[in-house]
């Protein structure tokens, strides 16, 4: 009801105050704009997204100062911390930052939204700001009708900072002349009432606009034209601060646990924040003074004293909460659990991981490895075999040729619950996400998508294998129980071989995928020695010429499902960022290439 | 200069920035020095090995990553 009525409400009041009042239309015009230079300043940042800023926040991840450093100096240049949070959250969720840095990075963006404050306060108040709105507006707009997405982007970015200083600049005019004919100063409450009337509004101003940088530029204008008291600027800079957690924690809806735990960290920090704020005020103002002082503001310059006194609370709140932020993390984990993690649920694909092609890249890569994972168990236990046998034997053709235990499950109901499930989740998100994806990137989504049905046919393949396999390996016929042996074997090596080049780490990844060559050319040979060594004990009688159909058969199933293996683990392991693996895929060899060295 | 032209200069930049994340002639060395390592490696391997299963597997491997070196030396002179 409430969400019903709210819009037409707020479009009511804001059509009533242009009637009453073109200058409250004229500010309500700059915030607009305003808030348009942030969406395109934001996608302006996103078209640089799928490089340098993805590489720099994984390598932000190892210590909790470089997550805030990254948190500060990224916010500082895109001067909008939601982007920061977005872009967080998103790589939290593809499970390439761990929540701690995550959070570090979220109170550094905390430090570097303050930079906004000081950019109105000492430059956008002092000039004629509108003067340098309007060249980047128009190079902002020509870049931004260009065909490369860098100039796109660069474009939008200029476009965004010229509509940024152009909202700030009918916000000003706006003030100056309200001012005029009514005095909302006038307004002004006194006191710890006061402070939190207007910590209040602070908080509401910033859930309307979304933006706690908007909320802020609104304080430093109305501050400059003398429209609301130096004490209530600082309480509604408390409530902004305090507001652009509810925006956060309403982007984080969207989000795995992983981004909601995030916003609740964000919340707490601005909370404490906050509380210390209002708590210490009169602390805060002296030390503003006496910092003004040493840093030579005047002490009449409310607009600066505002900034310094939005920075100084946001450094406290960052000191106190750094030597807290294992143990937040920890709090945050153990009160927002994630569910018990079934093998059949996706892991890592996640709405908030489509905002960016890189981390759809990732965590589809992730995700892929993850149905691979759980085919894995499917395909050992249809060739009879455990997990562990195949990756921990020591002789693997020993523990096949001795094993001849049964595993007895019912492989249409787990592939229906352990690996189509996932392999849906995977095309729907693949579906979703290709929308949002450039062009130099579907080649390997679509890469990626090939591989996850890859496996899928393996799992297929693996059941039609099953009922022969099962049969022979426990026949009295020596020949044809090592025959299916010999097939079990060859599933089991490729599936331990992927293992081994995934998981060394010393194993450069191009190499691993080009070894996976040899491995098709192995096969090859297996096939070739196959065929003289059926025709041998066919003719000697020593199997049936029922057996040697069903052995042919099922060779076929087996060498299919090895090459998809091996092609999946090629396109696993590829990766666009790491150039070597990128050559490494130009010199994999093709099926005559393979077919011509495996000849001897 | 005209602004234009400014563009066009800037299209070309960026257009070879993203022709330059393309593979580069310097991967591709790296690549072959990673494959003639590899390959000396079987060579040493198959030197040691009398076991026929395992010399046959060896230079079936050692098959694969020559025509491998082959393949990436041809990339890198149409480079």
């Amino acid at each position: 009801m409430l969400k019903k009525t709210l819009l037409p409400t707020i479009l009511l009041i804001l059509a009533y105050g242009f009637w009453v009042s073109p200058d409250f239309k004229e500010i309500a015009a700059g915030v607009s704009i305003f808030l348009f230079g942030m969406l395109f300043l934001e996608d302006g940042f996103k078209a640089f997204t799928g490089g340098v800023l993805e590489k720099l926040l994984q390598k932000t991840t190892d210590k909790t100062w470089k997550s805030l450093l990254f948190g500060v100096v990224s916010t500082s240049i895109m001067q909008s911390s939601s982007l920061v949070s977005v872009i967080t959250i998103s790589f939290i969720s593809a499970g390439l930052v761990t929540l701690v840095a995550g959070i570090g990075i979220i109170f550094g963006a905390n430090i570097g939204t303050t930079t906004g404050a000081w950019l109105v306060a000492a430059f956008g108040l002092k000039v004629k700001i509108s003067a340098y709105a309007m060249p980047m507006l128009v190079f902002g707009i020509v870049l931004s009708f260009q065909k490369s997405k860098y100039l796109k982007g660069a474009g939008a970015v200029l476009a965004g900072l010229g509509f940024l200083f152009l909202g700030i600049h009918y916000m000003k005019e706006g003030f100056e002349a309200f001012k005029d004919s009514f005095d909302l100063a006038s307004l002004a409450v006194g006191g710890y009432p006061g402070l939190f009337l207007f910590a209040a509004i602070g908080a509401a101003a910033t859930v309307v606009m979304q933006s706690s940088h908007a909320t802020l530029v609104l304080i430093l204008t109305a501050l400059a034209a003398s429209q609301i008291t130096y004490e209530n600027g600082l309480a509604l800079a408390i409530g902004a601060n305090v507001g652009t957690t509810i925006t956060a924690i309403i982007g984080s809806l969207s989000a795995n646990i992983q981004g909601r735990r995030l916003a609740g960290a964000h919340l707490i920090f601005n909370i404490v924040t906050g509380v210390v704020a209002i708590a210490f005020i009169n602390q805060f103002v002296v030390a503003v003074d006496a910092v003004s002082n040493s840093v030579g503001i005047a002490a009449d310059n409310y607009t600066m004293k505002l900034a310094v006194f939005h920075t100084l609370f946001n450094l406290v709140g960052v000191l106190l909460m750094v030597p807290l932020i294992h143990k937040l993390s920890d709090f945050l984990i153990k009160s927002l659990p994630e569910k018990a993690k079934d093998l059949a649920e996706p892991l890592y694909l996640s709405e908030a991981a489509i905002e960016f092609p890189e981390t759809v890249l990732k965590s589809l890569k992730k995700e892929v490895w993850h149905l691979f994972d759980s085919a894995f168990e499917l395909m050992a236990h249809g060739i009879n075999l455990h997990r562990t046998e195949i990756l921990k034997s020591e002789d693997l053709q020993k523990t096949i040729d001795n094993d001849r235990e049964v595993h007895d499950f019912d492989m249409d109901e787990l592939y229906e619950s352990k690996v189509k499930i996932l392999y849906s989740a995977i095309v729907d998100f693949i579906s979703n996400s290709q929308a949002h994806m450039p062009s130099d990137f579907s080649e390997e989504l679509f890469r990626l998508r090939k591989a996850a049905g890859e496996i899928v046919e393996c799992v297929k393949h693996i059941k039609h294998l099953r009922k022969n396999a099962t049969k022979y390996m426990l026949s009295d016929n020596e020949h044809i129980r090592d025959e299916y042996n010999k097939l079990r074997y060859q599933i089991a090596m490729i599936l331990r071989e992927i293992y081994r080049l995934r998981g060394e780490e010393d194993i450069d990844h191009s190499i691993a995928i080009l070894e996976m060559d040899e491995l098709k050319a192995e096969i090859q040979s297996a096939h070739t020695d196959l065929d003289v060594r059926i025709t041998g004990i066919l003719r000697d009688d020593r199997i049936t010429p029922t057996m040697a159909t069903s052995l042919l058969n099922d060779f076929n199933y087996v060498d299919e499902t090895s090459r998809h293996l091996l092609d999946t683990a090629q396109a696993l392991m590829f990766s666009h960022s790491d150039l070597i693996a990128e050559a490494a895929q130009e010199v994999v060899l093709d099926e005559d290439e393979i077919e011509k060295a495996s000849a001897a | 200069m005209k602004f234009s032209e400014l563009v066009e200069k800037a299209e070309k930049l960026v257009g070879k920035y993203e022709k330059g994340r393309r593979i580069k002639p310097r991967k591709l060395d790296k690549l072959q020095q990673l494959l003639s390592d590899k390959k000396s490696r079987y060579q040493a391997k198959l030197a040691e090995t009398d076991d026929p299963g395992k010399r046959q597997k060896l230079e079936t491997r050692l098959r694969v990553v020559t025509a491998q070196l082959e393949k990436s030396k041809h990339l890198r002179k149409v480079d």
